[in-house]
């Protein structure tokens, strides 16, 4: 919250055109994964695989988009894959004990949301640094989600509950019908809706959006709570998409849903950054692994491979920004 | 004054019943397990109970929070060896790195019984293990038998570099040795998770026509991969390991050709049998790495039970259970 530090908000319209342009050159980055997979591999272009990569990415995105709402505002959301576990446990629950997928996704989707809510509670209401606030919601749904799991796995649901993350329409994938509408509300919302503008504002300077007349805490609420509901939303397509939901599917989802914010674009330090941007960092992530096990890159050699591009995206984005102070 | 009196009275037969109680109910055995999210450990933890129970004993669960967290067992190991439990179970969370948290419980003198993953150092009164690699070799075995010994395979393998998976891994591939028919396509990291799994086996399907057959290093991805085969109407026979409900229902169904039990039940019990023997002056047997069984639609019957339900084996059938 050190208004010192940062530099004097910019105008409205310089966001979006330095957005397009830093925009260009992420989408390049992703291309330039692309041309060289399709050197390397016969099978990396084909539209089987661009429609697998597509529904891995969905995932990844659907966590990532809330919570770039969240980055924007300067904040930090680390507890959304954990609220996916527990939220996809709760839903599993429902669906198993009601027979309604209706009253699962519901679930699905409130308990995430609930979380979120409380994770803006923290932020406002209590002051806490989101860092902190959302660190600690980490460990209290981890102990929920353990203790009422106790180690099972609740698996097995109906065949039209699975049509959400395996099925599809007219050829291509749900999840990526999905992926695109909510890729089409995240970006309206943001770039061409007041409050999303008011999103970024608050982000830029907190102190200077408060002057302004924009009410900060009720913004911030939204936020959260959007980030809750999108890591439920992650939860029930998780949930359908495997059959299956244990206690410890969360710890591998938060760490990919922050790379993909910040490779694509957003700033840790707010104000700055878009939905699509995020799209195309949730692309990035799952293209290097998608190109590592088409390759069949030694699994030795993986970890180092995705931090090395990951870093490689990260720098190439940055000498290409145009310089902002 | 009378409340007083009735307070004191309170307090002393409160006293009285606790440490009556606590000669009833015999030993106090400290159970330590490595996270409370792997449905292996919860196994580990049911068959402890279940022979506490028999042998009319107490168990203290000492799980950390933060799964596989070195600090948190140290400072749990600190924290039992003030309270002094009577003996203890214990699974370390790094064979190496805890070592000197088992000296610490062999200084206080309180004796300890090592099951799971064999502790690189320190004193033991009797190791209970399974052995990972016997336990990919017969899974492997099993699944290029059933395939007749010829095939496209693929390897699904655990974490990098956890003891586990390295001999899981190695077990499979001297399977896939011994059958020179069996082509190893390739053999891709899932990390123990069921959607890296998933979307590993999505990928793989894209760059093979034809795969037959895919060893899982545990049932998590094993039924990942599974679902991938579904969702691109694929066949494939998958086998996983560790001999989860999930696993068998699996079998059950037949969605998945085998799953090689880990014991963790067995493990549990004869951890806490031979730590209660030991305390009680009775023989115990030093070592015993269970032999692997494969689970297949032949033979799940008796793992298809609750594990409250399953009884612990007895002292004559540890012995038989592959004492060396």
């Amino acid at each position: 919250m050190s208004d010192v530090a940062k530099p004097a908000p910019l105008p409205q319209w310089s966001f979006l055109s330095q957005n397009a342009a830093q925009l260009f050159y992420r989408l390049l980055a992703a291309f330039l994964i692309c041309l060289v997979l399709s050197v390397l591999s016969e099978s990396f272009l084909s539209l089987g695989n661009i429609l697998n990569v597509l529904r891995q990415a969905s995932l990844t995105f659907f966590i990532a988009s809330g919570l770039t709402l969240v980055v924007l505002t300067a904040g930090l959301d680390l507890s959304v894959g954990a609220n996916v576990a527990l939220s996809a446990c709760l839903a599993g629950t429902v669906i198993h004990q009601t027979g309604s997928p209706v009253l699962g996704i519901l679930t699905g989707l409130a308990a995430g949301g609930t979380v979120g809510l409380m994770n803006g509670v923290m932020v406002t209401a209590m002051r806490i640094p989101s860092f902190i606030a959302t660190y600690g919601m980490l460990w209290v749904l981890n102990g929920v989600t353990y203790w009422y799991m106790a180690g099972e796995t609740i698996h097995g649901f109906p065949a039209g509950f699975r049509q959400i993350g395996s099925g599809y329409f007219l050829g291509l994938p749900i999840p990526v019908y999905l992926l695109l509408v909510f890729l089409a509300i995240g970006s309206f919302f943001a770039q061409r809706t007041t409050w999303g503008q008011e999103i970024y504002a608050i982000g830029a300077n907190p102190v200077a959006a408060r002057l302004s007349g924009i009410p900060v805490n009720r913004r911030l609420l939204l936020v959260y709570t959007v980030s809750g509901t999108m890591a439920g939303l992650a939860s029930i397509i998780f949930l359908s998409r495997l059959n299956s939901a244990e206690a410890d599917i969360g710890e591998s989802l938060t760490l990919p849903a922050i790379a993909a914010v910040l490779i694509g674009g957003t700033s840790l330090f707010g104000g700055v950054g878009t939905i699509f941007g995020t799209f195309v960092g949730s692309l990035i992530l799952t293209l290097v692994l998608n190109g590592m096990n088409l390759l069949s890159i030694n699994a030795n050699w993986q970890p180092l491979v995705t931090g090395i591009i990951v870093i490689i995206a990260v720098w190439l984005d940055m000498k290409t920004r145009r310089p902002t102070a | 004054m009378d409340h007083r009196k009735s307070c004191y009275l309170a307090l002393s037969l409160l006293i009285a019943s606790a440490t009556t109680q606590a000669r009833a109910d015999g030993e106090t055995i400290a159970v330590f397990t490595k996270n409370q999210t792997n449905p292996f450990f919860q196994t580990v933890r049911v068959g402890a109970d279940n022979m506490a129970k028999a042998l009319n004993a107490k168990i203290l669960h000492y799980i950390p929070t933060k799964p596989d967290s070195i600090p948190e067992q140290l400072s749990q190991i600190e924290d039992v060896v003030v309270k002094k439990p009577s003996a203890i179970v214990f699974t370390p969370v790094d064979y190496k790195a805890m070592v000197p948290g088992v000296e610490k419980i062999n200084d206080a003198k309180i004796p300890v019984v090592n099951i799971t993953d064999r502790s690189a150092g320190g004193k033991f009164v009797s190791f209970i293990g399974a052995d990972d690699y016997s336990l990919g070799l017969e899974t492997g075995r099993f699944l290029l038998k059933t395939l007749g010994g010829k095939g496209n395979v693929v390897i699904i393998e655990g974490v990098k570099g956890s003891l586990t998976n390295v001999d899981r891994v190695r077990g499979f591939n001297d399977a896939l040795k011994e059958n020179p028919g069996a082509k190893l396509l390739a053999s891709q990291p899932g990390n123990y998770q069921r959607l890296q799994a998933l979307q590993v086996m999505e990928n793989l399907m894209q760059s093979n026509a034809q795969i037959d057959g895919v060893l899982a290093a545990n049932d998590a991805m094993a039924v990942g991969a599974i679902e991938a085969l579904d969702g691109a109407n694929r066949k494939a026979l998958v086998i996983g390991i560790n001999g989860t409900k999930e696993a068998i229902d699996a079998i059950k169904s037949g969605k998945l050709l085998a799953s090689g039990d880990y014991n963790g039940f067995a493990q549990g019990c004869l951890g806490t049998m031979m730590a209660i023997r030991s305390l009680r002056g009775q023989p115990v047997i030093a070592e015993i790495v269970l032999k692997p069984t494969v689970i297949t639609k032949d033979n799940y019957q008796p793992f298809d039970v609750s594990l409250e339900q399953r009884t612990c084996p007895s002292f004559e059938d540890a012995s038989k259970l592959g004492a060396k």
